[in-house]
C-alpha cells in the first residue's frame, strides 16, 4: 500500500483536531445550556431578587477571570464552567420575572428565545460551512466591546432610556460578530482553540444576546 | 444612588479592565482584513441587524 506523503498526513491531523475541538465544543454548550436553563428556572420559582443578577454575574466573571485560565487545560476546567454558566443562568432569573410579569412576556421570552437560537445557529453554521477566516474582526469587536462598556457605565449615571436601546442594539451585532470570531477560531486555528475556552466565550456571545434581545423585544412591545 | 447602580458601576469598570489588554493586543498584533472580508461581515451583520427589527415588529 502507498504510504501517505506529509502534506496528507499533516492535513488529516488537523482536520481530526478541528472536528475534536468542535465536536467537545459543542457537546459542552449544549449541556451548560441545559444546566443554565434549569437554574434560570429554579431562580424564577424562587422569585429571587434584583440584585442576584449583579452578584451572579460578578462571581462567574470572577471565575473567568481568575479560575478558567489556571484551570482550561484539565478536567476541573469543566467544574468551572459548570459554575459559571449555572451562576449566569441563575442571575437571570430576576430578569425573566420582571419580563415574565408583563402582559405578553410569555412571548416576548419565547421570542428573544427563539430569537437568540437562530442568530447563534445561522452565524456558527455560516462560518462552519463556508470555514472563512474571520479573525481579522478581532480588533472592531474589541473596540466596539471597549466603546459599549464605557457607554453603558455613562449611562448608569445620565439615563438616557435611548442610550440604553442603543447600546443593546450595537451588543448584539458585537456579539453576533463575536460567535463568527470564534467559530472560524475553531476552524482556523484549533491548536489555540482550547474547547473549554471556546465553549464560555460561546456561552457569553449567546447569553448577551439572549439579555439585550430581551430589552429591546420589552420596550418593542410598548408595556 | 441606590445599590443595584452602584454594583453596575463596579462591575462595568472591572469589565473595562477585564477588555482593555485584549483590545490594545488585538490592534498590535490583529489580523487586518480586506474590502471583501470586511463586505461579507458587515453584510452578515446587516442581516442580524435586519432579522432583530423584524422581530421587534412582530410583538
Amino acid at each position: 500500500m502507498q504510504q501517505p506523503t506529509p502534506v496528507i498526513e499533516r492535513a488529516r491531523g488537523q482536520s481530526i483536531e478541528i472536528n475534536k475541538v468542535l465536536k467537545n465544543t459543542y457537546l459542552l454548550l449544549s449541556a451548560t445550556f441545559i444546566f443554565s436553563a434549569v437554574m434560570a428556572t429554579v431562580s424564577t420559582l424562587l422569585y429571587m431578587p434584583p440584585m442576584t443578577y449583579l452578584i451572579c454575574i460578578g462571581l462567574s466573571f470572577a471565575l473567568i477571570w481568575l479560575a478558567l485560565p489556571r484551570t482550561a487545560n484539565s478536567g476541573a476546567g469543566i467544574l468551572v464552567v459548570f459554575a459559571i454558566t449555572g451562576l449566569m443562568g441563575f442571575g437571570i432569573g430576576p430578569l425573566l420575572n420582571h419580563y415574565l410579569a408583563m402582559s405578553n412576556g410569555t412571548q416576548i421570552v419565547a421570542t428573544a428565545l427563539a430569537g437568540t437560537g437562530l442568530i447563534f445557529f445561522a452565524l456558527s453554521g455560516y462560518a462552519l460551512m463556508t470555514k472563512k477566516d474571520f479573525s481579522f474582526m478581532g480588533g472592531f469587536l474589541m473596540v466596539g466591546m471597549l466603546v459599549v462598556l464605557v457607554a453603558a457605565l455613562a449611562n448608569i449615571f445620565l439615563n438616557i432610556s435611548g442610550l440604553s436601546l442603543a447600546i443593546s442594539s450595537v451588543v448584539i451585532l458585537i456579539m453576533s460578530g463575536f460567535i463568527l470570531y470564534d467559530t472560524s477560531r475553531m476552524i482556523n486555528q484549533p491548536e489555540s482553540a482550547n474547547y473549554i475556552v471556546m465553549t464560555v466565550s460561546l456561552f457569553l456571545n449567546i447569553f448577551n444576546i439572549f439579555v439585550n434581545l430581551l430589552h429591546l423585544l420589552g420596550f418593542a412591545s410598548d408595556d | 444612588m441606590d445599590w443595584m447602580k452602584i454594583g453596575s458601576a463596579i462591575l462595568l469598570t472591572m469589565f473595562i479592565f477585564m477588555v482593555f489588554p485584549r483590545v490594545r493586543q488585538e490592534l498590535k498584533h490583529g489580523k487586518k482584513g480586506s474590502q471583501q472580508e470586511w463586505m461579507g461581515a458587515l453584510a452578515l451583520l446587516g442581516g442580524v441587524a435586519l432579522f432583530v427589527w423584524l422581530l421587534m415588529q412582530s410583538v
